[in-house]
């Protein structure tokens, strides 16, 4: 791995660990800023239980900025999600101006709404488990999400979540 | 009228008759909710799965009805058969997980057949015992294969492929005399060529059963689906009528739902189902607590497990044709999703509106009335769908639903 390499690399690993303080910080704008326009984001599973890949969620660029807009409009829990990764793998393709990259999360609720609020604000609890596959566009020393796949490996959402992931 | 105090708390609201409210115990009480399970769910048809879950000879499914694990297989001869999942043995469990085949063999079995781990003994596709293991060195003659078949259970594979199962051998009628004609209205679009589950989520939600089907039976609700209803709410909406059927089933009408007028959607004229006119919308509540919602694009099933008075496990499907190009699957899925997806627009609201109810329901919680009242001329902001299914709980019960200390009379408000 040449020096050039190694820094490319670092761009991705920083691209991830951004995208996941600023979803963290409810910062859609930014997290969009980190985004190239032809972004294609879904949030998948595998259910054993069918037998089957699902898909639980699926935008392109302009269809999650207009998601994401409304959200003020929605009912929601208001329980921040708080997003713990890992970067696993990065895998360039300099010729392209491409790279990939597979990464562990764990996420919580920090429980502000929850059931009962006197209860459980306060309290965290673990929401998902699974895996971002994140593809990006290399330019001008900056890596941008081209594709981000949250495969999730639970599949009791409960209450479910109108914050992405 | 001020806030009230303790006494007008408890005194009847309005001019409101029994019938028009019900007493939240039959949302809380540890009692009422084991007579549930015992007079309700253990006699009555309950959608465990969907065929298509379980597409090849010797693939199987797992589930549980009143506490009582069930297994669905299905044979050789392409039947679906339903089985309690217990060995006659000792009482363990003989399939552990959600799905699979019997093809392949277990450590403890062979292929082609149900093995209980325990002790290795194995049946048949049909639940016949195939195999005790050391079975004339234990029981000589005084037990045989013969006499310990698993035990079967009624099971019927119908309205667009969903299996059934009853876990009163005595049933009366079969699913569709059960059914009394609510699913009519849907019928040709689920049963004229072979559906596909193509999503499955499941939620455990601190709420009565009840609650979630009452979200369902009632549209009153669509004012907290405040975009929704800002943006794509026409006259045609509020225009639909809850249609009682017998033994508390109930369907909403259809309307031709203008999906291009809810910002951040797109018209989904383009699919639909066999004989279904694009963009309608049907709704069907079956008692005691699932729903069947076919709307444009794809069906939407929700089954109900009562885990408690304060606890429901609600298994979310969705459905479309099993003969969908992938292009085609893609569409029904994204339409799917985006209202009623795990990250979608409504159902995220639904549960938190259900969990709050739950959460003011609490075992031992002061009983409350819970009002169905509403009257419309049976249109969709009508509470009829509700007092319709708590009449028929009551007679299930021999309680009142407004006050369950009491034996069931027939409702004044009906």
């Amino acid at each position: 791995m040449n020096a050039n390499g190694t820094v490319t690399i670092d761009t991705v690993k920083d691209t991830v660990y951004r995208s996941c303080l600023l979803l963290d910080d409810e910062n859609w704008d930014g997290f969009l800023e980190l985004c190239h326009e032809s972004l294609d984001y879904s949030i998948t599973a595998f259910s054993p239980e069918i037998n089957r890949d699902m898909i639980y969620f699926s935008h392109d660029y302009n269809g999650l900025k207009t998601l994401l807009e409304q959200l003020p409009k929605h009912n929601t829990d208001h329980s921040p999600l708080k997003r713990h990764v890992s970067v696993y793998t990065v895998d360039l393709d300099e010729k392209n101006g491409a790279a990939s990259s597979v990464s562990s999360f764990v996420v919580y609720q920090n429980m502000l709404d929850g059931i009962n609020s006197h209860l459980d604000s306060g309290e965290n609890r673990l929401f998902l488990i699974g895996k971002y596959y994140d593809k990006f566009k290399l330019d001008s020393g900056r890596a941008r999400l081209m594709e981000r796949q949250a495969r999730l490996d639970t599949r009791r959402l409960d209450k479910g979540s109108h914050f992405i992931i | 009228m001020p806030a009230r105090n303790h006494r007008q708390w408890n005194d009847v609201p309005g001019v409101l008759k029994p019938g028009e409210w019900v007493d939240s115990r039959i949302y809380s009480d540890p009692d009422i909710y084991e007579e549930e399970l015992e007079k309700i769910f253990k006699k009555v048809w309950i959608p465990v799965c969907h065929e298509s879950e379980l597409p090849e000879p010797y693939d199987f499914r797992t589930s549980s009805i009143a506490r009582e694990p069930v297994i669905v297989v299905r044979g050789t001869d392409n039947q679906i058969r339903a089985f309690l999942n217990v060995c006659p043995h000792r009482g363990m469990m003989i399939e552990r997980r959600p799905s699979g085949s019997f093809k392949e063999a277990q450590p403890s079995g062979n292929p082609k057949h149900m093995t209980c781990m325990f002790h290795g003994w194995m049946f048949d596709m049909k639940g016949n015992c195939a195999f005790i293991t050391r079975g004339e060195d234990g029981y000589q003659d005084r037990l045989k294969k013969e006499n310990v078949g698993l035990r079967r259970l009624r099971c019927e594979v119908v309205f667009g492929g969903f299996v059934w199962v009853c876990l009163n051998d005595q049933v009366p009628s079969g699913v569709e005399e059960w059914a009394a004609g609510c699913f009519d209205c849907i019928r040709e679009a689920v049963d004229t060529e072979p559906l596909e589950v193509f999503h499955y989520h499941k939620a455990i939600i601190g709420t009565n059963y009840k609650l979630w089907h009452d979200t369902n039976s009632e549209f009153y609700h669509d004012y907290m689906h405040y975009h929704n209803r800002v943006t794509g709410f026409n006259d045609e909406y509020f225009a639909r009528k809850n249609v009682g059927f017998p033994n508390g089933h109930v369907n909403v009408n259809s309307f031709t739902v203008k999906y291009e007028e809810y910002e951040g959607f797109e018209s989904r004229e383009t699919l639909s189902f066999p004989g279904f006119p694009p963009n309608q919308w049907y709704m069907i509540d079956f008692f005691p607590g699932m729903n069947f919602n076919l709307r444009g694009s794809a069906l939407r099933c929700d089954i109900v497990t009562p885990l408690g008075p304060d606890k429901v496990m609600i298994e979310f499907r969705g459905l479309g044709l099993k003969s969908d190009t992938p292009e085609e699957r893609r569409i029904r899925i994204d339409h799917h999703n985006s209202i009623w997806g795990p990250f979608g627009r409504n159902l995220h609201e639904d549960l938190i509106g259900v969990a709050g109810q739950g959460s003011t329901m609490l075992p031992g919680s002061e009983p409350r009335r819970i009002l169905h009242g509403r009257h419309e001329d049976e249109f969709i902001h009508d509470e009829i769908g509700m007092r319709h299914f708590y009449d028929e709980w009551g007679k299930w019960m021999d309680r009142s639903p407004s006050n369950p200390m009491e034996k069931y009379m027939a409702a004044a408000a009906e």
